[in-house]
């Protein structure tokens, strides 16, 4: 509901500039908070130093704005570079693998709202918002078997469970949502 | 241009408000508005836009419905899964007007055509959802000396401003000049 609220006030001050009257929202910032109910409204000014529009633009031409967008993280390593197919098993190959390793320990890397959802049964749930390889309770010698909704956020598990000594992983390739395609026809997608 | 019988009754609750009246009437026929995002904002915004009569709307999206979209993207309905949005958003406010015009662009809104889809339009409506492109519309709107109507949402908050910076506003820039590192942007 929050986006028809927000699109009709888009709506209105369209039809405001169009007819020239009321106050418009130039210069000013309207912050809608459904559940607080309430609106704020910020100041905004132009930016002397602005790089578009101010006084020494140094945009004076459209850019590359997928180069611009790609900001690293500050003070974040690159990541050790490992070869993510030798990881990755299709959800057909990783149900057969667990079942015939019942040592198998299956992690699920997503978040608590996700777990409420749909899960693989016998998971445990680890998310990766809080993932600290130092203090999982896993056995570096387990065979861990890992997975999120599409595969990536277990990837990113993986390589840190990797760095801190585990050997025996695997992810699920294409994740739950893929799982529910191949494997469980019952598991709804989300 | 003059309004013919139809919309003349159509618009009548418009045209008795001395806000808005015949002349404003007519102002908002000849006026034309693009639209980024054919989605959660863009359902309502061209719906309302269509309705009281804005002469030309141009959509762009390059995105279908998907059965998740349903439930807040109100223009797409049940049967449209699969459909381009900007199909089936067009379709939506044709039914509720047949008096106005609206231009789809099924595509991405790149570097390389976007000041040509600016120049037919008068003002710019900002609803789209990454980065990239706020960035793009905003530098593409002040080199076209376009007004921009900028709407966000995250979660249960929204924003809304217009970007003028010709008639003196900031523009997206000077509020955020650089975009925040992609490892924390939500997906």
């Amino acid at each position: 509901m929050l986006p028809g609220v927000v699109g009709l006030i888009q709506a209105t001050e369209i039809i405001k500039l169009i007819l020239e009257g009321g106050a418009p929202l130039i210069g000013r910032l309207l912050l809608y908070d459904a559940m607080k109910m309430n609106f704020k409204e910020v100041r905004v000014r132009k930016d002397p130093e602005c790089a578009l529009c101010g006084e020494h633009p140094s945009v004076t031409e459209l850019i590359d704005y997928k180069a611009f967008c790609d900001v690293p993280l500050p003070g974040a390593e690159l990541p050790e570079e490992i070869d993510e197919a030798e990881f990755e098993l299709s959800p057909r190959e990783f149900k057969d693998a667990m079942d015939q390793d019942p040592s198998a320990v299956l992690v699920d890397v997503r978040e608590t709202f996700e777990w409420d959802i749909c899960r693989i049964d016998g998971a445990q749930l680890m998310p990766l918002s809080s993932f600290d390889p130092t203090t999982t309770g896993l056995d570096p010698e387990a065979r861990i078997y890992l997975y999120c909704y599409k595969g990536k956020r277990s990837m990113l598990a993986l390589k840190e469970l990797k760095r801190a000594g585990f050997n025996k992983l695997k992810n699920l390739s294409g994740g739950i949502y893929l799982w529910a395609e191949e494997v469980d026809s019952d598991m709804p997608q989300y | 241009m003059k309004l013919n019988n139809e919309e003349i009754n159509r618009y009548s609750r418009h045209l008795t408000l001395p806000e808005v009246g015949m002349a404003g009437q007519l102002e908002i026929k000849e006026s034309r508005v693009l639209m980024i995002g054919a989605g959660g904002l863009g359902s309502p915004l061209g719906m309302y836009l269509g309705a009281v009569g804005v002469g030309k709307i141009g959509l762009v999206d390059f995105d279908v419905v998907d059965h998740t979209n349903l439930h807040r993207q109100i223009a797409h309905t049940t049967a449209d899964e699969g459909r381009p949005k900007v199909e089936s958003l067009r379709d939506t406010i044709l039914a509720g007007n047949p008096n106005i015009e609206v231009e789809i662009h099924n595509t991405r809104l790149e570097r390389d055509n976007v000041l040509d889809l600016f120049s037919q339009y008068d003002i710019i409506a900002d609803g789209s959802d990454n980065f990239e492109t706020r960035y793009l519309i905003n530098d593409a709107a002040f080199f076209s000396k376009k007004p921009l109507v900028s709407a966000s949402i995250f979660r249960f908050q929204g924003q809304i401003t217009i970007f003028s910076p010709e008639t003196g506003g900031p523009c997206y820039r000077c509020l955020y000049s650089e975009p925040p590192p992609a490892a924390l942007v939500p997906s």
